[in-house]
């Protein structure tokens, strides 16, 4: 049997330019010229990500926002058109079927991004949940290419491009725009903890992938003069991590709730009913037995996930995603430990092989950019000035 | 992507991309150009005990790129006698230099004439090269 692997409208950009992993079904880059140098791209300039394999579906009808405010966890009904939200679909026992953001794009139109490895899963679920609503549920993957373009000069790049004033475009917020003269449509949001834009290019079957390249080149020439990088999962992966965000998967999946994962600011409580509702209700009122925490290293050293976790010689919890931080050139972590350990400051250990390392609970995110001026490291804000003495990586 | 990798002549291999190197009364070990292509941008060496001592193929440390773990098999027997401390702060030097700058550690072999005949030749190690490769 040779089931052939999907590919997106890019595959031909990223074999020759690229090496290449399989990840979630479709032949992927992991990097192009290496994870450090596309990482440091990102946090110090522009990087553009290729994201066309993530689930995209389109959600029309008169009762579009009752559907999603009752299979979704946030509250939609606080979107206006043009505006964007992040989060859960939970399943009866409050356990994440997947996380993702949510765009309103009409009083009844609403356009979902979510995970690739949750594909198949995600749209049975949608098409079920919604039988008893007046609501279209319909996959668009194949026809919309999606970059991601992140950096503190991904605005700048992506003007040049762009036939709106995307400085008019808030964080979350998103506008229809020619993108290198394609109809195509850019929200302000990411997965890297810097600034940026994820743009969508419209009507672009896979059959047909000329238009995806041709903005995908466009905005690389527009890059140029920002030293842009193509960057692959591999720093998309590091990116996020650093940023304290959840890979679905690794640090999140349908064992876990919103509220161990420390998310809970996408949990609506208020509403009157939504899938897991009962169950996070009362998981809220009898406390969270484990919680997700940022790990840093104290010794040489990486984490891994499914490394346990120690304090005083017994075993408190497991790490779920771990790497080396090319930004803070240090071993980080997250993992779920129990939550009378959870606080920020505890010395841990992390049984790395044969080894137990020393490692402290900081609080998350371990780094991202606020605005212009800002940034937070290990949960706390910093001017940009003051935060460049403590992380010689730093550089705009 | 090239797929040519550098087989010093005078090295003899293993299968899990381990170097080896006669020097007189010790022998020095490392990793090939293809372990050090395969992993990429290596960010961390975790280095063996020096006095340990370690039979061929036992696993004596790791290296680590971002994204990866790579174990470190040793191709001799023998106890660890010095080891490249250079790796601890610079793990990059594998990377850019594999076979000299980037050496492992050295060992006093126990039992080198039996260990060898389990090792490739450079020529058998370019065979095996290819075999991996076509087999992709």
């Amino acid at each position: 049997m040779s089931l052939r692997d999907n590919r997106t409208h890019l595959y031909d950009f990223h074999l020759k330019h690229g090496k290449l992993v399989l990840f979630a079904g479709f032949k992927m880059p992991v990097w192009y010229k290496g994870i450090i140098q596309e990482h440091l791209a990102v946090r110090n300039g522009v990087g553009i990500f290729d994201v066309s394999h993530m689930g995209r579906v389109q959600i029309t009808g008169r009762e579009a926002k009752d559907f999603l405010n009752y299979v979704t966890t946030n509250d939609v009904s606080e979107l206006t058109p043009m505006s964007a939200q992040y989060s859960t679909m939970c399943n009866e026992q409050g356990g994440i079927k997947d996380d993702f953001v949510v765009s309103r794009l009409e009083e009844e139109k609403f356009f979902m991004v979510y995970n690739a490895s949750n594909r198949a899963k995600n749209f049975k679920w949608l098409k079920e949940q919604s039988k008893n609503f007046d609501v279209k549920v319909e996959d668009v993957s194949d026809e919309i290419a999606m970059f991601a373009v992140q950096g503190p000069k991904a605005e700048q790049t992506l003007q040049k491009v762009s036939s709106e004033d995307l400085s008019k475009v808030g964080r979350f917020k998103c506008t229809w725009t020619k993108i290198a003269g394609e109809e195509g449509f850019a929200s302000r949001t990411g997965y890297t903890g810097e600034d940026g834009f994820e743009v969508f290019i419209w009507n672009t079957p896979l059959s047909n992938p000329e238009k995806a390249l041709k903005a995908w080149e466009a905005i690389l020439e527009a890059g140029k003069e920002f030293a842009i990088e193509p960057c692959g999962l591999g720093a998309r992966d590091t990116l996020r991590l650093e940023a304290g965000m959840c890979l679905y998967g690794n640090d999140i999946d349908e064992q876990t709730t919103p509220l161990e994962a420390r998310i809970s600011f996408v949990v609506k409580f208020h509403k009157k009913d939504f899938i897991g509702k009962e169950a996070l209700l009362k998981q809220n009122e009898q406390g969270l037995k484990r919680k997700r925490v940022g790990l840093t290293v104290l010794e040489r050293g990486i984490p891994r996930p499914r490394q346990e976790v120690f304090k005083n010689g017994q075993r408190i919890g497991e790490v779920t995603s771990g790497t080396f931080s090319p930004f803070l050139k240090k071993g980080i972590a997250m993992a779920y430990v129990s939550s009378e350990h959870a606080q920020e400051g505890t010395q841990v250990s992390i049984k790395i092989r044969d080894k137990h390392v020393k490692a402290e609970i900081v609080k998350l995110p371990f780094y991202q950019r606020r605005g212009s001026e800002k940034v937070i490291l290990y949960g706390k804000e910093y001017k940009i000035e003051e935060a460049k003495s403590l992380i010689p990586e730093l550089k705009v | 992507m090239s797929t040519s990798y550098i087989v010093p002549n005078d090295l003899y291999y293993s299968k899990e991309h381990e170097w080896l190197r006669i020097e007189g009364d010790h022998v020095v070990i490392g990793i090939t150009d293809y372990a050090q292509r395969s992993l990429h941008e290596i960010v961390f060496v975790e280095l063996p005990n020096v006095g340990k001592k370690v039979r061929q193929m036992e696993t004596i440390g790791t290296v680590e790129s971002v994204k990866a773990v790579s174990e470190i098999y040793t191709p001799a027997s023998g106890e660890i006698i010095e080891i490249n401390e250079k790796l601890a702060k610079s793990p990059e030097i594998v990377n850019k230099d594999p076979y000299c700058e980037g050496w492992i550690a050295k060992l006093r072999p126990a039992n080198l004439k039996e260990d060898l005949k389990k090792l490739m030749t450079a020529e058998e190690y370019e065979k095996y090269l290819k075999k991996i490769g076509e087999g992709k």
